[in-house]
């Protein structure tokens, strides 16, 4: 059963990163992928996250996700500090308090859209009637609720970029990682997709920080933290 | 994640890669099967050989001759005057063809005593139509039911009641030639000892002198009680020496079990290989597989799954593939059992009607077959119970039916999922124990 959010956590900060490093060893060589990043954004903030390629933008999507540890400093989301937690600890956290939308979608390609956005309440083992009902209703919300039983391969990009938004929210969570979301997309999906997690950022309370190279996707972004080598150059405040 | 949705995470992952998923279901049922199928017929065959025996009751012990000048009445009455010992039935065996419409058969020629005839045919005299003989000279014979209906005829009858057939015997170099009566044709009846099927059975004087013989040369002993048969056994087999082999039913059923039971475990050993080899095919499958869904791995563990959904869903996986591929071998086991046992039996009818040699008697035994013991008559040695072929003769008809019992279909669907499970464990674990991080990588 997705819980519903309180308007206050008790915590002002959906997300904080506090001097956030991570060095890759290989043999002798250490790469630093990113070093010292500092930052926090409020709930219900759109945050892109913007650099060139190889600037370390997916590994801190990846440390934001809690599906990759920093070498140094601590991530908290919405107060919780990740870093402690062991791999089932991580898991129903992930489960409870993220959701992610891939460049490539990742939706599971066996089962129907609605099933796919089930997945995140299987693992609370929710009743199967109020999976489908909530899955219904964020599918329908998001304008594909006539593609109910499409498998993946049958939808357009646009249509399986919905369903990822759709199985993100499913548990109503703290924070939306967006990785490259509109990366696969044509212009005009890619567009729709975006003003969508906007809205879903004002609405639904929810914090969402998006990795872009493009600039034109950020037009709906609070703010936006620019990532170089590893650093961070600067954040930039929109509204 | 509760059961029912790690079902249908499984379910729905078999039935996307049906062919694999059949294929990987056909190794267990293979094995399954196989073991099955051995088991039940082994089991089979024992439990026929088993009551076969029985038939004759846990009390008989066969002496047969292993010189040509055989028992004399004196013989028996020397028999029957031992501690322990009750009813002594004398009988005569040689073997012959029987000439009947156009179809020759290869029979057993047996004289025994028209009283005795019950203690070899199971406790009581069955006939299809006629009746039994006279204890005279005249060869009246009553005949196996395989004579008279042989499966080289398609079962059509060949030799009829009232009618006369011609039985050729050899003797030396040369062949004399009988006319007899057929005064009845006996209910099929397969044993252990004797094979009445294809047997032309008729009066003690009578086959004497057919056989041309004095003497005759088995002599079935029926002991007082169960306790003395061993004793009594021991001290026949001191009396005559090497003039006699003396066996009891306890020895042939003990031999019998010893028998099927090594052939059982030799049997069970080979089938459990395949079973290993599906265990290998089932392992390497879902490795493959893990390998294939590592990007969907990560996806789920991205979402919430925790280690032990995974392993869950991967272990379902081969569970069901132990639990289907099981039922079916069972049930392809079963079918294939009674299949073969089918195809055993009509053989072993055929070779017994259609071989132009002599059958061999019941177990080697001198001067022309006898009921059990080692053959001095060369090329007539002796085999189990006179149910095997040899180089010179046929058996009697196999029939058995198959056992498939509760228990061996419990053993055989647990051996399934065993196999399968153990199979799927490291799969399954491996999947568990991926990083979401590397195994989103994975494409």
């Amino acid at each position: 059963m997705p819980k519903s959010r309180p308007e206050h956590h008790g915590n002002e900060y959906s997300v904080r990163l506090d001097n956030v490093s991570k060095i890759y060893k290989s043999g002798e060589v250490e790469v630093r992928a990113l070093e010292h990043i500092s930052f926090s954004l409020k709930r219900g903030e759109f945050a892109a996250i913007v650099g060139p390629s190889g600037s370390g933008k997916s590994t801190l999507m990846n440390i934001l996700g809690t599906i990759d540890k920093p070498s140094h400093g601590e991530v908290y989301i919405d107060g919780v500090a990740t870093s402690g937690m062991n791999g089932n600890e991580l898991a129903e956290f992930r489960n409870r308090e993220l959701g992610f939308v891939f460049q490539a979608f990742n939706l599971i390609p066996g089962i129907n859209a609605e099933e796919n956005v089930e997945l995140p309440l299987m693992v609370n083992s929710a009743p199967e009637e109020e999976r489908k009902r909530r899955a219904d209703e964020l599918l329908t919300r998001l304008g594909i609720g006539h593609r109910l039983k499409n498998n993946p391969t049958q939808l357009s990009g646009g249509e399986q970029q919905r369903v990822a938004v759709a199985r993100a929210l499913v548990n109503n969570p703290a924070l939306i990682l967006a990785d490259e979301p509109t990366g696969n997309l044509d212009t005009k999906s890619g567009e729709e997709v975006i003003k969508l997690l906007g809205s879903i950022s004002k609405s639904g309370n929810v914090t969402i920080v998006m990795v872009t190279h493009n600039p034109d996707t950020t037009k709906f972004c609070d703010k936006i933290i620019y990532i170089k080598d590893g650093k961070m150059e600067k954040q930039e405040v929109l509204k | 994640m509760n059961l029912k949705d790690t079902f249908w995470l499984s379910y729905t992952d078999l039935t996307e890669k049906k062919v694999r998923t059949i294929l990987t279901i056909f190794m267990v049922v293979i094995g399954v099967a196989a073991i099955v199928a051995l088991v039940s017929l082994t089991t089979g065959i024992s439990y026929e050989i088993t009551n076969e025996l029985a038939s004759l009751g846990p009390t008989s012990i066969l002496i047969s001759a292993t010189q040509s000048a055989g028992f004399t009445p004196a013989d028996t009455a020397a028999i029957a005057s031992l501690p322990n010992a009750s009813t002594v039935i004398p009988i005569a065996t040689g073997s012959g063809t029987l000439f009947s419409g156009n179809q020759n058969s290869s029979v057993t020629v047996i004289g025994i005593a028209q009283e005795n005839l019950k203690y070899i045919m199971g406790g009581n005299v069955s006939l299809y139509e006629g009746s039994v003989y006279n204890d005279t000279i005249a060869p009246d014979a009553v005949i196996g039911y395989d004579v008279a209906f042989p499966s080289t005829a398609s079962g059509r009858q060949v030799a009829f009641v009232g009618q006369p057939a011609t039985l050729k015997i050899p003797n030396g170099r040369s062949t004399n030639s009988y006319t007899i009566p057929i005064q009845g044709i006996a209910k099929t009846y397969t044993s252990a000892l004797i094979p009445i099927d294809t047997a032309v059975i008729m009066s003690m004087p009578a086959a004497e002198s057919l056989l041309h013989k004095t003497s005759f040369n088995e002599i079935l002993l029926q002991a007082k009680n169960s306790s003395g048969v061993t004793p009594l056994t021991n001290l026949i087999a001191d009396i005559y020496g090497s003039r006699a082999r003396v066996i009891n039913t306890q020895q042939l059923a003990s031999t019998a079990a010893n028998i099927t039971g090594s052939i059982t475990l030799l049997l069970v050993v080979i089938a459990g290989i395949s079973l290993m080899v599906a265990a290998v095919g089932i392992m390497n499958i879902m490795l493959m597989s893990v390998m294939e869904k590592t990007h969907e791995i990560g996806i789920m563990k991205s979402l919430g799954f925790k280690n032990r959904d995974v392993l869950g869903v991967f272990l379902l996986q081969a569970l069901l593939i132990g639990i289907i591929g099981g039922i079916i071998g069972i049930i392809v086991g079963t079918g294939a059992s009674y299949s073969l046992a089918a195809i055993s039996s009509s053989a072993s009818h055929s070779n017994t009607t259609s071989t132009s040699s002599p059958p061999n008697g019941f177990a080697g035994g001198g001067g022309g077959g006898g009921f059990a013991g080692g053959g001095r008559g060369g090329g007539r040695g002796a085999v189990f119970v006179g149910r095997s072929p040899t180089s010179s003769g046929s058996s009697p008809g196999i029939s058995f039916s198959p056992v498939v019992s509760p228990g061996l279909i419990a053993e055989a669907l647990f051996v399934a999922v065993f196999v399968s499970v153990l199979a799927g464990i490291y799969p399954a674990w491996k999947a568990s124990k991926m990083q979401p991080i590397d195994a989103l990588r994975q494409l």
